[in-house]
């Protein structure tokens, strides 16, 4: 397929005009004047915006609970048995289907980052999928890609209301520490019971994934940071709630932040998302990934909205549209995938009438994901 | 005093744009709009480039009042609770009302919630600072109505009526059938004490919504606006139909005289199974050009209240017109809401409420508020103004 004279905006910060050839799924080629082949599909994409699909890091996208199903019962990301679930792995409750109704694609998103709840202390590890399709394994680009771990105050109320652990702040810091220290010392032994929750926390140590924090405000991070000191762990903060341009520390231990929105939460803490001061530090170099609410109130708007409002203070698309997609890819580990327009890179492509970071009036012509239209302008939104 | 200097200004008295000044006097309204008005002893804000607007209507909000588990405007001890007053359920001082002021929304209707198939008055409050009198503008402003999963959701966990729409439809009829009689006895007894019906406040508060004075606001979604537009037939009383999702399947039923508007929203396209699951808004366009007032809410603060411009953006973005979206939020909800005298657009002799933006913010994503006025006073400034 030849994508033909499209307005490409890489995702990268860079903008230009070209022709686009996708072969089985992926960008086969970036260039002027590329001539099509026989039986090729040409898209003529002459005055329209071309876009790498949006990557929503923290989402419960395709995943199934209460709302959906016929008995109550907890959503698929959210084991609420016990708050430290290290082992527990989020591809098992991801339902293609369920993704696929969805329509993610025509709000512009190709990829997702699928996540366990904050609910845990520690909640399982995280997994990046496709935004359509049946099979879960087939939709997977990849799997353990972080740790989700929480210290935020929802462990403590759904817990403390059980009269169980936790009840408080202090506990949450003290097992952050603590479940990493017996991770550190912990061995396999023959004859002995293997613990997974400790397997599962090595391979964070080991580096073979990210820890992604979610914490309620600053100082929860700074607890956090000087808790984690001893391991030389990778982090991913998220949340950004309170974090604002002071919080130069970020900067010097290049970790990257992960915001979410504060739309549909009702949430004290995420009104207190300060986008001007996270814009500040962007602009001093801090990776930004701008996510969305991941809980049952997550809308399909929220990553383009978050880039909206970021507009509004960066008030250039070259900075705000990597938010969207090639820092969210490298945040995920699968930078090397997905996330801009790039030679070798899946067809992860929007094609947008008017520029979305602009104009109210910018729609989606046709939305690709590894270069199968998803989304065409037109198609009903269907109903749940 | 102000003067606002060549503006390009968005009266919404029609949907063309013009380059002029507004002067606002010291009573807080517009006194005139023309070009190069020259007062002395007024303050000049100086806006070419800029867009003046009129300040934002929120037509169904519940900030003040509700917040997680601390509500004051969700009395679900009782399905049918005509007799309360969202007046009293408001704290003047909530935080959301700055956050409202950031955003340009200078006027809210505030409302009961919808736990209840009669929830009480609402009122229709400015977000400026000050007790909820001095903000008041209208009071009793409708009487808040549900159907649907949220008074089903609320008894049926305690099987008590309503637990179905059947349920629902009763309540609501039977309440404004009592009305009726109450009020044909309150008429026929001409004021002779002995013949008056036993005071009933709920009763009271259904009065004006039969005489027509305020509208039954009903939160409805899907097929249950047939039924409240059927009920508004009924009892030939003015109904506005919030929610509204799946109004693109009744466009001819909501033509009804009955339905005063449509108050659409919150717009953003969450998983909200069941009754929430036709994601229409689209709508908005085909209400509005099918001629039926529409607008947008917040829900506040079930959406925030920073996120009403992308809501009319979204609106933009599914093929309605920016000033036309513009005009859903400013001169349809201050009609729908009857507070048309006063907001909702800028003529002379209304109250001066008005926005500057940096460009038109149902059409441009990057344009900031920079400047709200109230009554005539700057309450929210942006430092580069």
């Amino acid at each position: 397929m030849l994508i033909k004279n499209g307005r490409i905006h890489d995702g990268k910060g860079k903008i230009f005009e070209s022709d686009i050839r996708i072969e089985k799924g992926k960008i086969l080629k970036i260039g002027k004047d590329l001539k099509a082949g026989k039986n090729e599909e040409v898209v003529n994409a002459k005055g329209l915006e071309v876009f790498p699909g949006f990557i929503q890091t923290l989402s419960s996208w395709g995943i199934n609970g209460s709302a959906t199903e016929i008995r109550p019962s907890s959503d698929d990301n959210d084991e609420l048995s016990d708050p430290i679930t290290p082992q527990l792995n989020v591809k098992y409750a991801f339902n293609g289907r369920a993704a696929t109704v969805q329509q993610l694609g025509a709000f512009g998103l190709t990829t997702i980052g699928v996540t366990p709840t904050d609910n845990n202390l520690f909640g399982g590890t995280m997994a990046v999928f496709e935004v359509d399709g049946l099979n879960p394994f087939e939709m997977l680009i990849k799997d353990e890609i972080g740790m989700k771990a929480s210290v935020r105050k929802n462990v403590k109320m759904i817990y403390g209301k059980r009269n169980a652990a936790p009840q408080t702040k202090m506990w949450l810091f003290e097992q952050l520490g603590e479940q990493f220290r017996k991770a550190s010392e912990y061995k396999i032994e023959k004859g002995k019971e293997r613990d997974m929750k400790m397997e599962a926390l090595q391979k964070v140590l080991k580096k073979k994934m990210p820890l992604f924090l979610s914490v309620d405000t600053k100082q929860d991070a700074l607890h956090a940071l000087e808790i984690l000191k001893p391991y030389r762990i990778k982090l991913v903060l998220c949340n950004g709630y309170e974090i604002d341009e002071n919080a130069k520390w970020l900067l010097d231990k290049k970790i990257p932040l992960v915001v979410r929105s504060n739309a549909m939460t009702m949430d004290e803490t995420a009104m207190k998302l300060d986008l001007k001061g996270i814009a500040a530090l962007s602009e001093k170099g801090l990776k930004v990934a701008l996510s969305g609410v991941d809980s049952h109130w997550q809308i399909r708007e929220d990553v383009l909205w978050l880039g909206i409002n970021m507009m509004r203070i960066l008030k250039d698309e070259k900075k705000v549209l990597p938010m969207m997609t090639s820092i969210p890819a490298e945040i995920l580990s699968v930078s090397d995938v997905t996330g801009s327009i790039e030679e070798g890179k899946r067809a992860d492509i929007v094609l947008w009438k008017n520029n979305p970071l602009e104009s109210y009036q910018a729609e989606i012509i046709t939305t690709y994901m590894g270069g199968k239209a998803i989304y065409r302008k037109g198609d009903e939104l269907r109903c749940m | 005093m102000y003067v606002i200097r060549n503006a390009t200004v968005y009266s919404m008295e029609d949907d063309k744009a013009r380059n002029a000044d507004i002067l606002v006097n010291d009573k807080g309204k517009i006194e005139k709009i023309a070009r190069n008005i020259n007062v002395k002893n007024a303050e000049v804000i100086e806006a070419s480039g800029k867009v003046v607007i009129p300040g934002f209507v929120d037509a169904h909000s519940h900030i003040g009042g509700v917040w997680m588990e601390d509500e004051d405007l969700n009395e679900c001890s009782n399905p049918c609770t005509p007799e309360m007053d969202s007046y009293y359920g408001i704290d003047p001082k909530d935080k959301m009302f700055n956050i409202a002021i950031r955003n340009g929304i200078t006027t809210s209707c505030l409302i009961p919630g919808s736990g209840n198939v009669i929830g009480g008055w609402g009122i229709v409050l400015k977000s400026n600072e000050g007790s909820i009198d001095e903000r008041l503008l209208l009071h009793p402003a409708c009487l808040k109505a549900a159907t649907g999963i949220n008074p089903k959701g609320v008894y049926s966990p305690r099987t008590q009526l309503p637990m179905t729409r059947m349920g629902i439809a009763f309540i609501l009829r039977d309440y404004l059938r009592k009305v009726q009689e109450y009020k044909e006895k309150k008429e026929k007894a001409k004021g002779d004490k002995k013949k008056m019906p036993p005071y009933d406040l709920g009763l009271e508060h259904g009065i004006p919504v039969l005489e027509k004075k305020i509208p039954l606001k009903v939160h409805t979604y899907m097929h249950d606006m047939v039924t409240v537009v059927e009920i508004a037939r009924e009892f030939d009383i003015y109904v506005t139909i919030d929610h509204a999702q799946g109004a693109s399947d009744y466009y001819d039923v909501l033509k009804d005289r009955h339905v005063k508007g449509v108050i659409f929203g919150p717009i953003s396209s969450g998983l909200f199974p069941g009754e929430g699951g036709k994601i229409d808004y689209e709508c908005c366009k085909g209400l509005d050009d099918r001629g039926i007032k529409v607008t947008v809410m917040t829900d506040g603060p079930v959406t925030p209240e920073n996120l009403l411009i992308c809501q009319m953006g979204e609106a933009v973005r599914r093929g309605m017109d920016p000033v036309r979206a513009l005009g859903m939020i400013t001169r349809n909800a201050a009609k729908i809401l009857m507070v048309d005298d006063r907001v909702g657009t800028l003529k002379e002799g209304k109250d001066a409420d008005l926005l500057i933006f940096e460009a038109l913010p149902t059409l441009d994503v990057r344009a900031n508020l920079l400047l709200t006025m109230i009554n005539g006073k700057v309450v929210y400034k942006k430092d580069e103004i």
